[in-house]
């Protein structure tokens, strides 16, 4: 028989038992804590990790074979500098890719020197496992022609490999040792080279790292990194306004900066320019998409430069589909006028008459509740309906709206991308009938059905691939990007930086002015 | 008792089969794709082919279904789509502090509410009793999420009295961390608790055996607590069975202001990870709660009613 005694008693018991629950490790005094935008860490292998945020705690533990400097992209083979390799040589037809490996360089946790063959190991399984096989399919062989020197082949030439191949995070180099001996813990509980080196693995809270005492390079300046997944924007701001984060992960909207300037005027901003391409897809197989009046009007109807008044300072002007700072982007003067499509509401409307709307028209269109998505679309929305075109937009969870698109239920989806400086990718994955998106979710990220709805660029992709020279990989690549320009089959809307915001007890050793969306903390310093 | 507690029992089965059932339903209807989620809108079509196939996401719903019944019934939540733990693991880790957080915030919502409305019962239509009333009233309207936010602001950025995220480390850091999200859904469950204590004590204060017992000269405080208040407990346990629901949903909205780990956050995450096997397992840990916490109220019903006990 429960008595009330009883009760109570048990109520204080598993009252106990609560308070004793597992908690969160305390951070001490030299210490980096980040916090990113996200649940929790996936994985620490840079060959899976499938979440931008990881990205963060693998570039602070592997390192590549060459890289360009801290904050930025190497846009040509000469901005690439020597990493893990100490030189390279490549044969005249851009095929064969020598590199010699650094000596002396150590593995985290004992693991011992990095030879050739944890590199051949790296390659192998970037080509042949984990989450992006397909960027290696230009590999034909990679082998270790001496302890400290590795040979790749390609099937065909490529002028830009260093960027388009060996600064991707699939490559980094791992322990084959460690790898060997982990098996499937190796995903979380890693061994690289870089500056730091793992000590805690926390689904529900973080990663947690050390500085790497025997790192081959300067060795870094803090002695200990947490990188920390704030998903709520209102918790990650207060954490960062009160100190108890140095830096959090920014909130593409328009106004955010600003108003978090109000709150601490001191915060510093690093971005990415040109950080994610914003690209208006427009859907081929949808009424009345096919027809390019539609698509001009469309085009000139939308105000880029209120876009990115909107979402200062994080946002940069494009004038095609890649930025005019990437190898085959265009400045505005570049272009042809007829392809400059600029804002002209009246145009709009003419067109729209000429393609049978005079009375204008009315286009379903779906995106996500995601900030920097949600706000373009309102802007565009907004743009459009001056030029008679009525948006009729639903609203839904980030993860449906990727779903909505990919079963090609959408008509004007944004993408939002943060891609490298290598043009052959970009078109690749947009503007290729290969990765032409099916209704069936199979297809890639074509969401124009460009090349299959109508012709596209293949046989320009194709004379791209065999160039062997870097010039004339950029010459065959703007043609390809006035062709796309011309057939107006997508649209580029102004770049948005990936933003972080620092508190200034943190200098960061260089300044961030491009590259991916994650970048090296081992030249931080403590100052305040 | 036995018997009666049996019956209990067997009354869940159908409940938590139900929400089994509506959960697996509703994932499969939503839009998005898991493997997708999971990988990347630019992850290679090999890649997300493979990835189907693990997760047995190529397999017929009819089969899924089954699968996913099997599983539940042992207790196998499967493993993680976006990480590949196993389920279990997570729950384990994050369930002890969800569960923290309802105990504190319960114990102080009770500790808070009862007095309060007391205070307003025997004080009735006077300053006191308009105050509570007010209090209540604002308790009611003001959304948890929102409160957290203002507490945070005040007594976390403002002040620096308590840390903004996290579950601290050890006992008593992990006692500092707890107050203040405690506090937000204590406010909230004591609003409603004093507004509940407050109609319950007046309802029974205007029964004849309280009126007996002051013609026979039992003091006010005697009047009030032990016939009273006691007489009081059984509308008021419905009340703290509902509170300690409202608290565990209330729970998701503060794990994720407060970035406490939880069941809440770990089943928000996943439903924006379109992550299956965890959002399955999560709802169902929120059933198993639900049914749990109504069984512990049946009994309460019955050691504080014995004519319940008497029936049953």
């Amino acid at each position: 028989m429960i008595t009330r005694r009883t009760l109570l008693g048990t109520a204080a018991a598993a009252a106990a038992v609560g308070v004793s629950a597992p908690a969160l490790r305390a951070a001490d005094a030299d210490t980096l804590r980040f916090a990113s935008s996200a649940g929790g860490p996936r994985k620490a292998d840079p060959n899976y990790t499938t979440q931008g945020a990881d990205n963060w705690h693998c570039t602070q533990m592997f390192e590549y074979l060459a890289a360009p400097e801290d904050g930025d992209f190497g846009k040509a083979p000469s901005d690439f500098q020597p990493w893990l390799a100490e030189s390279w040589t490549t044969s005249d037809d851009a095929k064969t890719w020598v590199f010699t490996l650094r000596r002396g360089v150590q593995f985290h946790k004992g693991y011992g020197e990095m030879t050739a063959d944890d590199v051949v190991h790296s390659f192998m399984r970037a080509m042949n496992d984990g989450v992006s096989t397909s960027n290696y399919i230009n590999i034909s062989d990679v082998t270790a022609s001496a302890t400290y020197e590795v040979t790749i082949t390609l099937n065909n030439p490529d002028p830009l490999f260093l960027g388009s191949t060996i600064f991707t995070k699939n490559v980094m180099v791992v322990s084959k040792k460690a790898e060997e001996e982990k098996g499937e813990g190796f995903a979380t509980d890693p061994i690289g080279t870089g500056p730091y080196k793992l000590d805690v693995f926390d689904t529900e809270n973080g990663v947690f790292m050390s500085r790497h005492e025997d790192y081959w390079g300067e060795p870094a300046n803090i002695s200990k990194i947490e990188c920390l997944y704030i998903s709520d924007t209102t918790a990650r701001t207060l954490a960062l306004l009160s100190g108890e984060v140095d830096m959090i992960e920014g909130v593409r909207a328009p106004g955010w900066v600003p108003q978090i300037q109000n709150q601490k005027s001191d915060l510093l901003f690093d971005m990415t320019v040109p950080g994610s391409f914003n690209t208006l897809f427009f859907n081929l197989s949808k009424e009345p998409l096919q027809n390019i009046q539609v698509r001009k009007a469309i085009a000139h109807a939308i105000n880029k430069q209120e876009l990115v008044d909107a979402l200062q300072p994080m946002a940069r002007m494009v004038y095609s589909i890649n930025p005019p700072s990437y190898p085959t982007g265009f400045e505005l003067e570049e272009l042809p006028e007829d392809l400059r499509y600029e804002y002209n509401p009246d145009l709009a409307r003419e067109l729209l008459a000429d393609a049978g709307f005079p009375n204008g028209l009315t286009l379903p269109v779906n995106t996500s509740q995601r900030e920097d998505y949600r706000s373009q679309h309102l802007i565009i929305q907004e743009q459009l309906r001056g030029s008679g075109i009525n948006i009729d937009l639903t609203i839904m969870d980030h993860s449906a709206y990727h779903g909505s698109n990919r079963q090609n239920l959408n008509t004007l989806n944004i993408n939002s991308s943060s891609l490298p400086p290598i043009p052959l990718y970009v078109y690749n994955n947009y503007a290729a009938s290969a990765a032409n998106m099916k209704d069936d979710s199979s297809g890639g990220a074509n969401y124009s059905h460009y090349g299959v709805a109508m012709p596209g660029v293949d046989e320009k992709l194709e004379a791209m691939l065999q160039t062997t020279t870097f010039d004339e990989y950029v010459r065959v690549g703007r043609e390809v990007e006035l062709q796309i320009q011309r057939d107006l089959p997508m649209f580029g809307l102004p770049t948005l930086s990936y933003t972080v915001v620092r508190n200034p007890r943190i200098d960061l050793g260089y300044e961030v002015n491009g590259g991916y969306a994650y970048w090296r903390f081992c030249k931080a310093s403590i100052v305040a | 008792m036995t018997r009666y507690i049996l019956f209990r029992l067997l009354d869940a089965i159908p409940t938590v089969f139900l929400v089994l059932t509506l959960v697996f339903i509703a994932m499969r209807i939503l839009p998005g794709d898991p493997a997708l989620t999971a990988l990347g809108p630019l992850a290679d079509q090999a890649q997300l082919a493979i990835f189907r196939e693990r997760m047995g996401l190529n397999d017929p719903l009819w089969l899924q279904y089954l699968k996913f019944l099997w599983d539940a019934v042992h207790l196998d939540f499967g493993t993680s789509l976006i990480n590949d733990v196993p389920v279990r693991d997570l729950i384990i880790r994050n369930l002890p502090h969800t569960a923290y957080l309802t105990i504190v915030s319960v114990l102080m919502g009770l500790t808070v509410g009862i007095p309060l409305g007391v205070l307003a019962a025997t004080n009735r239509n006077k300053p006191a009793d308009h105050i509570v009333r007010l209090y209540s009233l604002i308790g009611y309207a003001i959304p948890d999420f929102y409160l957290a936010a203002v507490l945070l602001v005040v007594f976390s950025l403002k002040l620096g009295w308590f840390p903004i995220n996290g579950a601290g480390h050890g006992f008593w850091d992990g006692l500092y961390h707890i107050i203040l999200p405690a506090m937000t859904l204590a406010l909230l469950k004591s609003a409603f608790l004093g507004r509940l204590t407050r109609t319950s004590l007046l309802e029974v204060l205007g029964r004849d055996f309280v009126r007996t017992a002051r013609a026979k000269g039992a003091s006010e405080t005697r009047v009030v607590y032990k016939h009273g208040l006691r007489n009081a407990l059984l509308p008021l346990s419905t009340g703290i069975g509902i509170s300690i629901l409202a608290t565990l949903s209330g729970a998701v909205a503060i794990e994720l202001i407060f970035n406490r780990p939880g069941i809440g956050r770990l089943l928000i995450d996943a439903i924006h990870e379109r992550d299956y096997p965890v959002i399955q397992a999560g709802v169902m840990m929120f059933a198993f709660f639900v049914v749990i916490v109504n069984f512990i109220m049946d009994l309460v019903y019955v050691l504080v009613d014995p004519r319940i006990r008497m029936k049953s």
